[in-house]
């Protein structure tokens, strides 16, 4: 069985967990502030993060006590799970705000598009590290994992839920960039997707999604409707000037002008209240944990490590920017967490899971058996 | 061909395979080194955002972020009071119950003015026509929908506040009538601020929905009145509650009005004219200070509170005794035998008659082929210039104004005010007419006829006064020929107890002629309310030498009236109208009275009563000491 290895504890990544803590710190922080309510203490909310940080922490505990290897054989298992959960969540789960997102569990409510998104990288590297990286992938070898990534991409398309939909092409468009792709084919592909741009703007579109797409050019054009949360977002953001309005007295998240504010929207939080260096000193602590993340991935052992690692990293990353840049005006609304920082059970559960599997790649950077 | 028996089982395939993932793993591994500077790139983006939105551009959205969340409300002043002479409250405040509306704090606002014109009984299209009248507001600054609510309505729409999102009740000033509609045509009234004058007042000096003065001095001396708005910051929710008020500024009152009309005489005046259309102007002799001011019927003040309805104002505008009329400087109306004053005067001073000229009327005079009657029919015998003022002898003027010629009379006029406006700080005031020839000729392109000018030596014609004009000529030949102008303000006084304006006597002009003339006149005067026969003999007043000059003012020619059977039968609006004008003590004069009583008949019957009435009071003299005057028929 399991013989105790002390390499592992010697290459235990102490930064990646300094970096972790740091920014689930942050987010707590900002979640007690995000829904504090006068003389009501901490939310539940707060209370329910704090339980899956726990639950999260000791699913870390065991997915670093099996070799992270055992995932390239069990992505088939995983993604055959993922897409039956998401087949159940879109026929059977319960329907909020017009959306099946969610399967409810009776403590909580799963949203197995989020698992997905982690599923989605473990399948994929899994399928890239068995195959020759060294010469690119033309179409034909792309074609498969386009298949993997399009069944979960339409089942999460059609709850609706465009961000998360869009992550799983960018995880896929992130990996197949990484491992290399003919250019050819790239040139074919962009173009294609170029192509389909219109059609997707014609048909797959809601009404409601263009919308938000608009009204990033130009919020001020329905500042009640849709233009609502990017303009609230920019007045919070920027009201926060250099040293931030102080913790808990943000007007714009406590008077309620600020929508969402302890999920997608929890930065603009963040940095009404701690202002241009708090928000600063929180980007510091991401790019640290993103840096630690890619080192671990640089020092994997394999090409699945580097390939897993690296799919975690880009998770993280992209959902990370599109966040900030949805907070900060630069890009349209859709539904993306901040990765450890907004609120949320299935999203915080899947960070985790991702980096428990960043601190296994890191601790079995050496061969364990072997030579 | 499984990656995990590769792992476990360490023979040789592995060792090749090892190899040739070094090498990929090597290619991998150097293009982390890409993705990691892309990463930070991206990340320098997002910094540069950062500082871009919170320093580069902060303090423009902290300025959004406190127009979110700050709302400035401003507290009405309490407008200034108007208070009589003596200090009498005239016009204070009340607190009006207002209902307010706040369109931004409502999600659904057609649901909301639904529910609120049910409460308040209104048409859904009055609340929308007041909602359209403030659509320039700020879309957090709540509409005034509705003022004065009563007890009930407040009571429910306060229980009901959850159905009713953005309604609140504000507690505003409005208008307290206290001596009800008295004074109203000088006192004037307030309105909702229109569009217009929205627009030429000072930014942040008024709303839509505001109260503005409208008329009178409400209008005229709305910069003293309406005080200084006070200004309460409050801290709301995005869903409109109030969450903490975070400064204030209490409003700072009007400044107090103090007229130089006095209300006790001004509401003997009033009450003596109901029922009557006409005008009544008292004013010191000596200063130009006006006591009373009144033009009936009185406007209904109350109905101007929170805006006049269209059914009252229509009924206002066809009434026929035209109450939104200020008579006393608007009216204008032909002089009649008051004007016998000036053409006595232009006589006089031409050298055209002396007092002691005597003239025979045989009760009519033929000019040409025309007959110009005395009103006297059977005639005055032998009369002189007393006895032609004392009782108003038309034939005596009738000759007189021969000698002397219109553009002469006019000069006259001219002298004692006529023909131009006082300088009444009201509006809308009229100059009345004065003929000359060369004003016909202009006019009408016709020459002056003979027989206009004894017309005009009487005061019918062409001859158009108002009763302030009347009045501040009586003055003039009471003081010694000097014209003030007539006053209406004794002192303003800022909230301080400061003194910002008082009252400083005018002159706009004076009497050209001898005083000795003057003094003629005044006998004359004196006899027509003293001597047995005078026109005016019912006004005299025990204790107090009073001189007056009555007048009835035909309002068609004699021929027209004369098919009716007598004088009941004519309608009303034929009708003479009926003038009494007078000053007191005759001795050493003090006021001077002034009465119009449209289509009021006969000078000495309609129009002098009333004055007797001011000037008892005036002096003092208790109504019962004084028998009521007979209403004799003495005539013109």
């Amino acid at each position: 069985m399991l013989r105790f290895d002390r390499r592992l504890l010697l290459n235990f990544d102490w930064n990646l967990v300094i970096a972790i803590l740091l920014v689930a710190g942050m987010g707590l922080a900002n979640l007690y502030s995000a829904t504090y309510v006068p003389g009501g203490g901490a939310s539940s909310y707060f209370i329910k993060q704090i339980y899956f940080y726990i639950l999260g922490f000791a699913l870390i505990l065991v997915l670093i006590s099996v070799d992270y290897r055992v995932l390239i054989s069990l992505n088939y298992p995983i993604y055959v799970l993922i897409v039956l959960l998401l087949c159940y969540a879109l026929f059977f789960g319960s329907s909020v705000a017009n959306t099946q997102r969610w399967i409810n569990l009776g403590f909580f409510h799963l949203q197995p598009s989020e698992l997905a998104k982690l599923a989605l990288v473990i399948n994929l590297a899994s399928f890239f590290s068995r195959r020759d990286t060294s010469r690119g992938f033309g179409f034909r070898e792309l074609l498969i994992p386009m298949l993997l990534t399009g069944l979960p991409f339409v089942l999460i398309l059609k709850q609706p839920d465009l961000g998360t939909a869009l992550m799983l092409a960018v995880i896929f468009a992130s990996m197949a960039l990484f491992v290399g792709i003919r250019w050819k084919t790239l040139v074919g592909m962009v173009l294609f997707v170029l192509a389909m741009l219109p059609i997707g703007w014609i048909y797959l579109l809601k009404s409601y999604q263009k919308q938000r797409i608009l009204t990033l050019f130009n919020p001020d054009l329905d500042p009640h409707g849709s233009g609502y949360h990017i303009i609230q977002s920019k007045i919070a953001v920027g009201s926060g000037l250099l040293f931030g309005k102080g913790f808990l007295q943000g007007t714009q998240v406590h008077l309620e002008f600020l929508p969402e504010h302890h999920t997608d929207f929890a930065f603009s939080v963040w940095a009404e209240e701690w202002g241009f260096f708090g928000s600063i000193f929180f980007l510091a602590c991401y790019c640290f944990l993103l840096l630690v993340a890619l080192k671990i991935a640089s020092s994997a052992r394999d090409k699945f490590g580097v390939m897993l690692a690296y799919g975690i990293v880009s998770l993280l990353f992209w959902q990370a920017f599109i966040n900030l840049g949805m907070i900060l005006g630069l890009l349209p609304v859709v539904g993306m967490p901040l990765p450890l920082f907004s609120y949320g059970g299935s999203s915080l559960l899947t960070t985790l899971m991702g980096l428990g599997i960043l601190i296994n790649i890191g601790m079995r950077r050496f061969q364990a058996g072997g030579q | 061909m499984n990656g995990q028996e590769q792992i476990h089982h360490p023979h040789r395939t592995i060792t090749r395979i090892h190899k040739i993932d070094e090498v990929e793993l090597f290619l991998l591994k150097r293009r982390l080194e890409l993705v990691t500077g892309f990463i930070l790139v991206l990340i320098v983006f997002l910094v540069l955002r950062l500082w871009f939105l919170q320093v580069h551009k902060g303090y423009e959205f902290e300025e959004r972020a406190k127009d979110n969340r700050g709302r400035e409300l401003r507290v009405l002043a309490p407008r200034g009071n108007i208070l009589d002479r003596r200090g009498r409250l005239l016009i204070t405040n009340r607190p009006s119950f207002t209902v307010v509306w706040t369109k931004e704090d409502a999600p659904n606002p057609d649901e909301v003015i639904k529910k609120l014109a049910r409460i308040l009984g209104d048409d859904i299209d009055v609340l929308l026509d007041r909602i359209r009248e403030q659509s320039d507001n700020p879309r957090y600054l709540p509409l005034r929908l509705k003022e004065d609510i009563d007890w009930k309505t407040l009571v429910y729409i306060e229980n009901n506040h959850f159905d009713l999102p953005g309604v609140r009740i504000e507690v505003l000033p409005a208008r307290n009538y206290l001596q009800g509609n008295l004074a109203s045509h000088l006192l004037g009234y307030l309105g909702e601020i229109s569009k217009e004058e929205l627009q030429e007042s000072r930014p942040g000096e008024y709303e839509g929905g505001d109260p503005i003065g409208k008329q009178g001095l409400e209008k005229l001396l709305e910069p003293e009145l309406r005080g200084e708005l006070g200004h309460t910051l409050l801290e709301v929710d995005a869903h409109g509650f109030e969450k903490k008020q975070v400064a204030s500024q209490e409003p700072l009152p009007g400044d107090d009005v103090y007229l130089t009309i006095d209300q006790e005489l001004q509401k003997v005046a009033e009450e003596a004219m109901i029922g009557k259309a006409g005008a009544v102007v008292a004013s010191e002799v000596n200063t130009g200070r006006l006591l009373v001011l009144a033009s009936s019927p009185a406007l209904k003040l109350e109905e101007f509170v929170g805006g006049i309805s269209q059914k009252n104002w229509r009924e206002m505008l066809d009434n026929p005794m035209r109450p939104l009329i200020n008579k006393a400087i608007q009216g204008q109306y032909p002089p009649a035998s008051t004007y016998k004053i000036i053409t006595a005067l232009a006589a006089l001073g031409e050298g055209a008659i002396t007092p002691e000229t005597d003239l025979y009327c045989g009760g009519s005079l033929r000019l040409g082929n025309r007959t110009f009657n005395c009103w006297k029919r059977g005639g005055h015998g032998t009369v002189d210039l007393n006895k032609a003022l004392a009782e108003s002898c038309d034939v005596y003027f009738y000759q007189v104004i021969q000698k002397i010629n219109v553009d002469i009379l006019a000069r006259y006029a001219e002298g004692l005010g006529f023909g131009r406006k006082t300088g009444i700080i009201l509006e809308h005031e009229k100059g009345g007419l004065v003929p000359t020839r060369a004003w016909k000729k202009k006019t009408y392109r016709e020459s002056w006829q003979e027989g206009e000018s004894l017309s005009v030596a009487i005061g019918q014609g062409f001859d158009l006064v108002t009763p302030l004009q009347v009045n501040r000529m009586i003055a003039a030949v009471a003081n010694g020929g000097i014209l003030y102008r007539p006053e209406l303000i004794e002192k303003i006084i800022d909230p301080d107890g400061k003194v910002v304006k008082s009252f400083e006597a005018v002159r706009d002009g004076e009497f050209k002629g001898r005083e000795a003339d003057l003094e003629q006149v005044r006998k004359g005067l004196i006899a027509a309310v003293n001597s047995p026969h005078g026109t005016a003999s019912g006004i005299k007043i025990k204790g107090v030498t009073v001189a007056g000059k009555t007048g009835t003012a035909q309002v068609v020619h004699r021929s027209q009236v004369e098919d009716f059977k007598n004088e009941n039968g004519i309608p009303y609006k034929y009708l003479d109208h009926a003038w009494f004008t007078c000053y007191a003590p005759a001795e050493k004069p003090q006021i001077a009275v002034t009465v119009l009583i449209e289509h009021g008949r006969h000078g000495a019957s309609a129009a002098g009563p009333v004055a007797r009435k001011v000037l008892m009071k005036y002096f003092n003299i208790p109504e019962k000491d004084e028998p009521n005057p007979a209403e004799s028929g003495a005539g013109d």
